[in-house]
């Protein structure tokens, strides 16, 4: 696998694009969940405008334990870049053939789709190792008093997460496979969320209960969204298993019907 | 002799196309195969089965006896239709890539590119070499694993005359040592010149297979011309003679199987006629080709 990996490394390390999304993207993580107390005032300064006045200091954006969820949960919006990168890397080999030539020269089709996973694994798992440093480092900075007894509470929305990236990376790579082109999968991948929106609305009404079992959505309920909580409402703020549950049949889902995509195809 | 590959009623459909039929085929140790036939005859969808791209619809093929995996793919060195390799990476990147799913060592490297000589521009990006040597590179790649069995897809599809002779070059100093290539070429003159034997494939059908030297065996064709004015009755005349024909400004005698140019030339000579051109003319491949498919259906 750790080879595979190297294999698929070798094909990005030199292409600039590569460079440009993955630099732009971890640029972007790290800043933006470390700009948060920034966030805030410019949040203040406006709504001092409107002439009322909210004390910033009491929103515990960057206190132990809160910090672990909020910045899990606003990382997770960026991830949509990771995906873009994924599905280039998977449609640039159908585009340039070189998947074809991948297997004349040797690889297996599933050794193939193992190395895009690898290097799926590995975003997934730089993108969680950064979140939680700066999660780490902000706490530190901004959190009044530290307690160790509740301090780590909701480190576990760092491996959720994680499975979050990495079930978006698994459906962006399904995707590439079956697309094959660059441009409309894309389209498609941005699409993806309003086209479960769509269907969600209109099925709301008649079974709302089969909801969470909707991949996009099970991964969008690993890590909730939590600044609910800041306007005195309850959230929730655990990880629930069941969606974690759910996020591992689609994470596997996706790779398998990649798996038969490549298996079955002439290329 | 040991058998390198063996092809057992092999077929590829596309819906109702029948890209290859029923194909039969085996391939020995240090031969030079080529693999003729026109445009959509199915030699680029046959080496596709071979090198695990594309999925048979049914029969199965042995790889030096064995049933084809991945590490045996390694053993051979194949470049197919045209060359394929990553854009943005250098030519030495991207063998260096190859090397890695080859797991060959990367210390190949000079040694191939030497031969095909791109060593001056190995750095330089794959996009921005000439089709030449974009081949040339394919070749390099081929070779990198040191295969025991080479697969050339048109190597010299669009190249120019002198990219074409290296090209040619190249596979001859390849299958000077020893290694079994299979050639798969609409350039019959190419096919002659560096093959040992070869197949006919039309319409996903093999029509023929058999040894390079047997072409232009059976019957001969003579040209003829003197300054005899009714040299075309004369030669009518001779017990050997199947046809004439006028072509060029010389006549050319076909002739019955088991006789050759010397009787005639011997019965010429006892009627007093002097010839001033006389060529026994092998039958070339391209030929042989063109019969070969006309009878075909």
């Amino acid at each position: 696998m750790l080879q595979l990996l190297r294999i698929d490394l070798k094909k990005l390390t030199s292409y600039r694009t590569f460079w440009i999304i993955c630099g732009l993207y971890f640029f972007t993580l790290g800043m933006a969940t470390a700009s948060g107390m920034e966030f805030l005032k410019w949040l203040a300064s406006l709504i001092e405008g409107f002439g009322q006045s909210i004390n910033i200091d009491r929103i515990p954006l960057y206190h132990f334990p809160d910090v672990w969820q909020n910045l899990a949960w606003s990382s997770g919006l960026l991830k949509i870049m990771l995906g873009i990168m994924v599905l280039i890397s998977i449609t640039n080999e159908y585009s340039y053939r070189t998947i074809r030539q991948n297997i004349i020269d040797g690889l297996s089709r599933a050794e193939f789709l193992y190395s895009k996973i690898a290097t799926n694994l590995l975003l997934s798992l730089l993108s969680m190792v950064l979140v939680f440093f700066v999660s780490l480092v902000t706490g530190l900075i901004y959190s009044p008093s530290l307690n160790w007894n509740y301090m780590f509470n909701g480190i576990e929305f760092f491996p959720a997460y994680f499975l979050e990236v990495f079930a978006f990376l698994s459906f962006a790579l399904m995707l590439g496979i079956f697309v094959q082109r660059s441009g409309l999968s894309i389209v498609l991948l941005l699409n993806s969320y309003l086209i479960e929106l769509i269907i969600k609305k209109n099925i709301d009404d008649y079974v709302p209960q089969v909801i969470q079992f909707f991949p996009l959505e099970s991964i969008m309920n690993l890590v909730p969204m939590p600044f609910a909580r800041y306007a005195f409402q309850e959230i929730q703020d655990y990880v629930s298993l069941t969606a974690v549950g759910i996020s591992l049949v689609w994470i596997f889902l996706f790779n398998f019907f990649s798996y038969l995509r490549i298996k079955k195809a002439d290329l | 002799m040991e058998t390198v590959l063996s092809i057992q009623d092999l077929s590829k459909h596309f819906g109702r196309i029948k890209a290859v039929n029923n194909l039969k085929l085996e391939v020995q140790k240090g031969q030079v195969f080529g693999m003729l036939g026109p445009n959509g005859s199915g030699k680029t969808t046959t080496l596709g089965m071979l090198m695990g791209v594309t999925n048979p619809t049914s029969g199965k093929f042995l790889w030096f006896g064995e049933e084809p995996t991945p590490q045996l793919r390694r053993k051979i060195g194949a470049v197919l239709e045209h060359p394929i390799f990553y854009p943005y990476l250098s030519g030495q990147k991207n063998l260096e890539l190859n090397a890695m799913i080859k797991q060959c060592p990367v210390e190949n490297i000079p040694k191939v590119l030497e031969l095909v000589e791109l060593t001056e521009r190995k750095d330089d990006k794959y996009k921005t070499y000439s089709l030449g040597m974009k081949q040339r590179l394919a070749i390099a790649s081929a070779l990198l694993n040191d295969p025991t069995v080479l697969i050339l897809d048109e190597p010299t599809n669009g190249l120019d005359p002198m990219g074409i002779a290296e090209i040619r070059d190249i596979i001859r100093k390849i299958a000077a040592n020893g290694k079994t290539i299979i050639l798969a070429s609409h350039l019959l003159d190419e096919v002659q010149k560096v093959c040992t034997h070869f197949a006919i494939l039309k319409r996903g059908n093999m029509v023929y297979t058999g040894p390079v030297d047997d072409v232009g065996k059976g019957s001969e064709t003579v040209e003829v011309n003197a300054e005899v004015e009714n040299l075309n009755e004369i030669l009518l005349t001779f017990p050997g003679t199947s046809s004439v024909n006028r072509e060029n400004g010389v006549y050319q005698v076909t002739m019955r199987e088991g006789h050759h140019g010397k009787e005639l030339n011997r019965f010429l000579f006892e009627k007093g006629i002097v010839a001033n051109h006389l060529v026994t003319k092998k039958k070339s491949l391209e030929k042989q080709f063109l019969e070969i498919l006309a009878e075909a259906h």
